[in-house]
């Protein structure tokens, strides 16, 4: 008998993560790096031996700017213009996501920018139709 | 990987359409797409000395479908540029289009399969198809616009969750530069400005630019006698990702380039001079496009070691430069990269007037993606005529006074295909 059981997938599975306060990778059994946010095939070595892993969402935010207004996508529209960040995650992956904890402006930027690499700590943003990932830092 | 050509290979003709607004631009106001794409095969046709029906294959090329609607390019278009029958196909790879196009060319003569190959590209990022009639046309929103560019762009991860092309490929990337090599905002500024003017003023000598007017007449027709006063004008060059401004982008435009790629032999005796495909590189990239340093991209350094290692150069030997502009900070990196200028020293290189057509390090003659504008899928062949022409000398008032023997033409396709192609005088 056909087995209907319903799959997730790995976007959804990231997504429903997020709305759970997750943050879902995988890591490659081969060579034990992590690629974030999951596919199926480790990144670095292009590996199929992954399995899912849950990372800690601490970060250290390396430089931040702000997108443009009204934004790309609609979805942002009600937030734009929103500081955007350059994030090295505790566990290796390099990540760009939305900061929170800022305002984007050249004046608050350019003193966050003046401070140097801080740490962050990733969080869910929910938009209207989506949970987003969002690093927040502390003033 | 053997990384050489079995043949050698030549550009044997090059053309370009004015890049604009097919609602506005009067050179091409009025045109249909198929019209602007025929005129520049027609040009590049005519500078090989052929027609449509001497060329073995037809590589046409178009990113944004949402807007042009000519899917099937190669067979849409072959009525009005005279290739039925040939062998064709329509590819992308957004706004290396063109260049890969070259290569894949330059591979397919190389291999013995075909002997001459017309490559095209076309692209509408300013209008489109209006309804659904055959003929008129629309503006494009700026949301639009960016919507379907950004289909090009990570749609799992990157664009769902907030990336836009503004702050990742300029203000990320400007701060990683100034951190990196101890340098001011302000001067930052500074040198923007000065890069900015010298892609203005190269546009204000090209016929075919999207923007002819220098910055500093810009500048004067708003009421500002200094042009730097102009350039920190909030009302008139924003941040759009800070501290990058709205004019150190790209500008969008309608637009179609082409060219004649053929074996080396059968060129010989021709209708111009022909320029030689001497090697090109290709590597891609999901986001992040960068590591902790954002102002290193490894695929474009990948790109650019294959590049050099098939043609046997090193960038000494660089005459002229072009390297991918939508956003200026990022060119001036790559160009640092490829080691044509000196790491750290991009933007003095600018306020120094180096870059300048008239410059010891000239770059992006024809004006760039910003003054010259940008038409994705058509714009590299944009780049490669320039460079054709500077190489033979027929690049008019912006002409290079010592002219190139070799000239090197980097592209970012969205997002991100990084793209170097070689060429060298026979």
């Amino acid at each position: 008998m056909q087995n209907t059981t319903e799959r997730t997938g790995a976007i959804a599975g990231y997504y429903e993560g997020l709305a759970a306060g997750l943050f879902r990778a995988i890591v490659c059994k081969s060579c034990g790096s992590h690629t974030f946010p999951p596919t199926g095939c480790c990144e670095h070595c292009g590996s199929w031996d992954v399995e899912p892993v849950e990372l800690s969402g601490d970060a250290t935010l390396l430089f931040a700017t702000h997108n443009i207004s009204p934004a790309c996508h609609p979805r942002f529209e009600k937030i734009a213009p929103y500081v955007y960040g350059h994030l090295r995650l505790k566990e290796g992956p390099i990540v760009q996501a939305i900061i929170l904890g800022v305002d984007a402006t050249p004046g608050d930027l350019q003193r966050l920018f003046e401070r140097g690499p801080v740490p962050a700590k990733a969080e869910t943003l929910q938009m209207d139709d989506l949970p987003v990932l969002a690093f927040r830092i502390s003033n | 990987m053997r990384n050489k050509l079995r043949e050698q290979v030549v550009i044997s003709g090059v053309g370009c359409s004015r890049f604009g607004n097919l609602l506005e631009t009067p050179e091409i106001k009025g045109m249909s797409i198929q019209e602007l794409t025929a005129s520049a095969v027609k040009e590049a046709l005519d500078d090989a000395g052929l027609t449509g029906q001497d060329v073995d294959a037809v590589f046409a090329g178009n990113a944004m479908v949402h807007s042009s609607q000519v899917p099937g390019t190669y067979s849409q278009l072959s009525k009005w540029t005279g290739t039925q029958f040939k062998a064709g196909v329509h590819f992308e790879a957004q706004c290396s289009t063109t260049n890969v196009g070259a290569a894949m060319a330059a591979m397919a003569i190389a291999a013995g399969v075909y002997d001459t190959v017309l490559v095209y590209g076309l692209e509408t990022t300013r209008t489109k198809v209006k309804g659904h009639s055959p003929y008129e046309r629309e503006p494009i929103s700026h949301q639009q616009t960016w919507l379907w560019t950004d289909m090009a762009v990570n749609q799992a991860y990157g664009v769902p969750q907030g990336y836009d092309i503004f702050s990742t490929y300029n203000g990320l990337v400007a701060l990683g530069y100034c951190r990196k090599h101890g340098i001011s905002i302000e001067d930052f500024d500074r040198g923007m400005f000065e890069v900015c003017r010298t892609r203005r003023l190269h546009g204000s000598m090209n016929p075919k630019a999207n923007i002819q007017e220098k910055l500093e007449d810009r500048a004067a027709r708003d009421g500002f006698g200094d042009p730097f006063g102009y350039w920190q004008s909030e009302e008139h060059n924003p941040f759009v990702a800070w501290p990058s401004r709205l004019l150190s982008l790209v500008t969008t435009a309608d637009g179609a380039s082409a060219m004649v790629i053929t074996r080396a032999d059968l060129a010989k005796g021709g209708r111009s001079r022909p320029v030689e495909l001497k090697g090109f590189g290709v590597s891609y990239s999901d986001l992040p496009w960068y590591g902790e340093d954002p102002t290193f991209w490894e695929f474009d350094k990948r790109a650019i070691d294959a590049a050099f290692d098939m043609a046997g150069i090193t960038a000494a030997d660089i005459g002229y430069l072009h390297t991918h502009d939508c956003s200026h900070i990022s060119g001036i990196c790559t160009a640092e990269t490829i080691g044509y200028l000196e790491a750290g020293k991009g933007l003095d290189a600018a306020r120094e007037g180096r870059l300048r057509f008239d410059g010891d390090r000239p770059m992006s003659t024809h004006g760039g993606r910003h003054a010259f504008g940008h038409a994705w899928g058509a714009s590299a062949g944009t780049d490669t005529y320039e460079a054709v022409l500077q190489m033979r000398g027929q690049a008019g008032p912006r002409q290079i006074p010592k002219v190139p023997d070799i000239s090197v033409i980097h592209t970012h396709g969205y997002a991100m295909i990084g793209t170097v192609i070689v060429l060298g005088s026979l």
